[in-house]
């Protein structure tokens, strides 16, 4: 994973990009709760396609895409069964099914229950990823910051948040060029040539200029927004923020009747407990 | 030299340059989360990204590492892509405002002050700050928000702690140290 060139400065052409920083926002924190509340495959499938066909309509450049989502893939998978190895009955509570399909040892076996729970939350992390793909690749750091403002957040956190975003590629821009260099004299960064603690000395060579560079900046910044009077108001208008249009009403009414089921399905799991904890495809 | 009362240094002084300052944290912590990590166990990584809160707490205080490092786990994950773990960011941010607090005892990266004296605080509280912070508090987050999966949080908690640790110390002493010695200048006119 090589590239973070995912954030984009200006707005872009397609129906996403042109929702308001305000409804992306809100949208996705009802997505994210839809997400996490629960571990049912009719609850997640659905929001899997939606968010694929959310990234194709962005018309993303697939060259920068293709890396991070093999990485993703990878990670996703490769924690699934460090999640197995580590407790290979983990789907019993969620499932309370103990069949068992294959087992190599008396500890390593691998149940319907358990196969199931983890190929679940593989989906789900991937829903996740997708959907703040989708997120991250749709918004500029100022809607972003407008956003966190309607969500009832103070501005100057709003305004950290933008700064981050914004000097995010910048950063990895700087890491990149210091590791290189660093290489060029001698230094070896090869993960199987070298032992992580020898690693890790090796990273602070390169961690110190840039800590120095990213902190020098402060400097810069700060004194350009004091010229320009930032935090002098108690409230902030943003310039990337408009009135509604036709496209965020209806969105609007899209994340609504998402909150409204989403509070209805908690509560209604904390009233009755369901039993299995999980949409079971046997049942 | 004015001596500031421990509940400003607790909270930071939020001015622009604080601002900015935890906005580059943010941005550094992500990057490292991102980069300069390599995986030990289910969502946790020898990771590099720990180092940051610790130096916004020498330049702005505790709160803002605390927010530097728990905002920027947040957006670690966003960009990452290993799904939320609020939990962790909880986490994360209590062990930012522990490791952050340097100032309280007198270390200040900015004027270059940082002793043996400091090093061995600064040891003690990342010792008990990681355990605190991985051992107690995200066991109790996981429980609450996602409920169940503790004996496996506890397992990462650990994991968590141990290389937690190993960074802070390892490289965060020699960090802190090579900044201390840049910001030096001028150290000796002012202490006679």
């Amino acid at each position: 994973m090589k590239n973070l060139n995912i954030i984009n400065l200006t707005k872009g052409e397609t129906f996403l990009h042109q929702l308001s920083g305000t409804t992306k926002v809100r949208l996705f924190a009802t997505l994210m709760l839809y997400v996490m509340m629960s571990f049912d495959l009719p609850i997640i499938l659905p929001l899997f396609i939606f968010s694929i066909i959310g990234i194709i309509s962005l018309k993303p450049s697939w060259k920068v895409i293709k890396p991070l989502v093999i990485f993703v893939v990878a990670i996703n998978i490769l924690n699934v069964v460090l999640y197995w190895l580590a407790n290979p009955l983990c789907g019993l509570e969620y499932t309370g099914d103990q069949t068992i399909l294959f087992a190599y040892t008396d500890y390593l076996v691998v149940t319907k229950g358990t196969l199931w729970f983890l190929t679940i939350r593989l989906l789900k992390m991937l829903t996740a990823f997708s959907t703040s793909l989708a997120f991250i690749m749709s918004i500029t750091p100022s809607e972003l910051a407008a956003g966190l403002t309607s969500l009832g957040f103070p501005y100057k956190l709003g305004s950290i948040v933008e700064i981050a975003f914004r000097y995010i590629p910048d950063i990895s821009r700087d890491y990149e060029n210091i590791a290189v260099s660093m290489q060029c004299r001698g230094l070896e960064l090869d993960a199987k040539k070298t032992k992580p603690i020898e690693r890790l000395k090796q990273m602070i060579l390169i961690l110190i200029p840039l800590i120095v560079t990213s902190f020098d900046r402060v400097g810069n910044i700060s004194n350009a927004m004091d010229l320009r009077g930032f935090g002098k108001g108690k409230k902030r208008s943003y310039y990337s923020e408009y009135p509604e249009r036709k496209n965020d009403k209806i969105f609007k009414l899209i994340y609504c009747l998402i909150t409204i089921f989403c509070a209805y399905y908690i509560i209604s799991g904390i009233i009755t407990p369901r039993d299995p904890k999980m949409w079971l495809y046997w049942r | 030299m004015k001596k500031e009362s421990i509940g400003k240094i607790l909270l930071g002084k939020w001015d622009t340059r604080t601002i900015v300052g935890v906005a580059i944290g943010i941005a550094l912590f992500a990057v490292l989360m991102v980069y300069g990590s390599i995986t030990v166990f289910t969502n946790t990584n020898l990771s590099l990204a720990m180092i940051v809160p610790v130096i916004v707490g020498g330049l702005f205080g505790p709160l803002p590492a605390a927010l530097a490092c728990g905002v920027g786990n947040v957006l670690a994950d966003l960009i990452g892509g290993w799904g939320f773990w609020f939990d962790w960011s909880i986490g994360n941010a209590v062990l930012g405002f522990i490791v952050g607090s340097l100032k309280l005892y007198g270390a200040n990266i900015d004027e270059g002050v940082f002793d043996v004296k400091h090093i061995i605080i600064y040891a003690v509280t990342v010792v008990v700050g990681s355990i605190f912070a991985f051992g107690i508090i995200t066991p109790i987050f996981t429980k609450i928000i996602f409920g169940g999966e503790l004996k496996i949080s506890i397992a990462q908690g650990w994991v968590a702690s141990v290389s937690n640790i190993i960074v802070l110390l390892v490289a965060g002493i020699p960090i802190l140290k090579a900044l201390a010695a840049r910001n030096a200048r001028g150290r000796d006119l002012t202490k006679e």
